[in-house]
């Protein structure tokens, strides 16, 4: 890569990279995950950096590659073998009942990378389905159904007494647990 | 559950994003180079391929390496197949009280940093990271073997787990037993090792890579149980907060090379914090591998040079005291002092723009001898820090 290559790329990074790890911190729930995700795309970035250059919408293209890592880092036997379904993010102190909000973090943290990465796209990256299908590398019904599945199986982790807001009681079934290989775990 | 609350928790997420960033967007130039040059060379040899994946699968069924423990998460970075001399990629952070950063080594198969009260210390710290590859642990003898091109490197037995590092499986070891040692120096070998077993904490510090920290018990003597167990808890926290490809203070070079061949390049570094620098006071040029063994933490080519440089101030008489000659108005002794097979050449000046400086080589055809590299080849920068160079070959 010449030198006014390396240039633009690192201006480039540079500039979008609190926004992909805003990105990748909200994928992964924990900021050093994230840190390890964001590096891992940059990389893969600069390899492929003809393409972020030629691609008619850079950004999606680069959120694009770092939501195809997280998903494919997921996959890796390792991070099935040890992930803890209720590791809390280490961010600052919810301002409402804080129980309720770990709940709903816990509950969303052990949901399967892929379905993770669909409510991301979807309700934080404000995607339609088809744009978060072109990400996913899906259809657009398969979207869909990720969607649907992933709230019905947080649904189902909070329990039917939990409350639609924050405020009300924890459920029991939401304690923290340690899934080796976890169900549903892609 | 609704959509407003998912919306909620993720920008909740969000914006409790920690101000402190662990990505590096040069480290991550670097494996991108790195794997564009892999891809470069798989694409070149496709055509041998299949004889190659014969010779793996061979190798592999005669080796049968065996690795000791789960290694670390695959999802995590690769360590580096090679190191860049010329970029520091270790850094402390964190050292017991009184402790500070001494030196540093860098070559492209291992780096490491020395950590103590000074320099004249008899039992530093220290840590020694090598590049992907370089370390082999083995199951049966429990060992580990660390080597490079040039150096016979590490060898240590794993005496029992430690606590882990950094979300890595981490090991106490020792010096391991030498093979074919006589059995009057096997004895005394043991007994110099005994209370040693865990002088070493190894733990691999990313995919594919070892790292050692080599605690002040492995040379020490007399140190009571509480002494060695509080060395233990201090090697622990030291190796939970090593930075690896973080950014560090500049490398920079009080001198620089002009009009060399074009394949010539900086093949080993070794330097010392100077300010808030870190300073080059030795290296070694190389355009392939190292034949020469190794010296000091710097590993020589035949034919090719190698340089110290410090200031002037830090020695006394640093030059012979006969046979100087004058080279750009510079006092100089140039020598050839007879060591081993090889010819050799080296030239000292004392004191030239304030620098204690000594160019040496060895082998019987130089292509630029050491009196041409000091008078043609050579621009001294000086004792200002100011004016030092991150580009030792301009």
């Amino acid at each position: 890569m010449s030198r006014s290559r390396d240039a633009e790329y690192t201006e480039y990074v540079a500039a979008r990279l609190p926004s992909l790890r805003r990105l990748a911190g909200v994928l992964c729930g924990d900021w050093q995950r994230a840190d390890d995700l964001v590096q891992a795309t940059l990389t893969a970035l600069y390899v492929h950096w003809g393409r972020v250059q030629a691609a008619t919408h850079p950004d999606a293209y680069a959120r694009a590659v770092l939501v195809r890592e997280f998903i494919h880092e997921r996959r890796s036997a390792w991070v099935r073998r040890v992930s803890l379904s209720g590791r809390v993010a280490d961010s600052p102190a919810a301002a409402v009942d804080q129980d309720a909000v770990l709940d709903l973090r816990a509950a969303v943290a052990v949901l399967p990378a892929r379905q993770r990465a669909t409510l991301v796209l979807r309700f934080y990256c404000d995607l339609n389905v088809d744009q978060a299908a072109e990400i996913l590398g899906c259809s657009p019904g398969t979207v869909k159904s990720q969607t649907a599945k992933a709230l019905e199986a947080v649904r189902r982790a909070l329990g039917p007494a939990h409350p639609a807001t924050p405020g009300g009681q924890p459920p029991a079934a939401a304690q923290h647990q340690i899934f080796p290989g976890g169900p549903g775990h892609e | 559950m609704s959509e407003p609350q998912i919306r909620a928790l993720f920008t909740e997420i969000a914006d409790g994003e920690p101000a402190r960033s662990q990505v590096d967007i040069q480290l991550a130039r670097c494996r991108g180079r790195a794997r564009l040059r892999r891809r470069r060379r798989r694409a070149s040899v496709a055509g041998t391929s299949v004889l190659a994946t014969a010779a793996v699968v061979v190798l592999a069924m005669v080796v049968g390496p065996v690795r000791l423990g789960s290694g670390p998460p695959a999802g995590r970075p690769a360590a580096p197949r090679q190191f860049n001399p010329l970029v520091p990629y270790l850094s402390f952070g964190w050292l017991p009280a009184g402790n500070r950063l001494l030196a540093g080594d860098a070559r492209p198969e291992v780096v490491a940093l020395i950590a103590g009260r000074n320099l004249n210390a008899r039992n530093p710290w220290n840590l020694i990271v090598y590049a992907a590859g370089q370390c082999h642990p083995t199951r049966p003898a429990r060992e580990l073997k660390c080597s490079t091109a040039a150096l016979e490197g590490l060898t240590a037995q794993i005496s029992g787990r430690a606590p882990a590092v950094q979300g890595h499986r981490a090991f106490w070891a020792g010096p391991a037993p030498i093979s074919g040692l006589p059995p009057a120096l096997q004895h005394r070998r043991a007994r110099a090792s005994r209370g040693k077993a865990d002088s070493y904490l190894l733990w691999q510090y990313a995919r594919g890579g070892w790292a050692a920290l080599v605690l002040p018990t492995a040379n020490a003597t007399k140190l009571s149980a509480a002494q060695r167990e509080a060395y233990k808890q201090d090697a622990v926290k030291i190796a939970n907060h090593v930075r690896y490809g973080a950014a560090t203070p500049p490398l920079v070079f009080p001198a620089q090379l002009t009009g060399l061949p074009s394949r010539w390049r900086v093949g080993s570094v070794y330097y010392q914090p100077d300010g808030r620098l870190l300073r080059a006071s030795r290296f070694a040029l190389t355009t392939g591998t190292p034949d020469l063994g190794a010296d000091g933490g710097l590993e020589y080519q035949t034919n090719l040079p190698n340089f110290g440089i410090d200031p002037a101030t830090f020695y006394r008489n640093f030059c012979p005291t006969s046979g100087s000659e004058i080279i750009n108005g510079y006092r100089v002794v140039v020598t050839n002092p007879v060591s081993g097979t090889l010819p050799n050449e080296s030239l000292c000046a004392a004191n030239a723009d304030g620098l204690a400086l000594q160019i040496a080589l060895q082998g019987a055809h130089p292509p630029i001898s050491v009196a041409s590299l000091f008078g043609d080849h050579l621009r001294l920068l000086g004792t200002n820090p100011a004016n030092w160079t991150t580009k030792p070959i301009g």
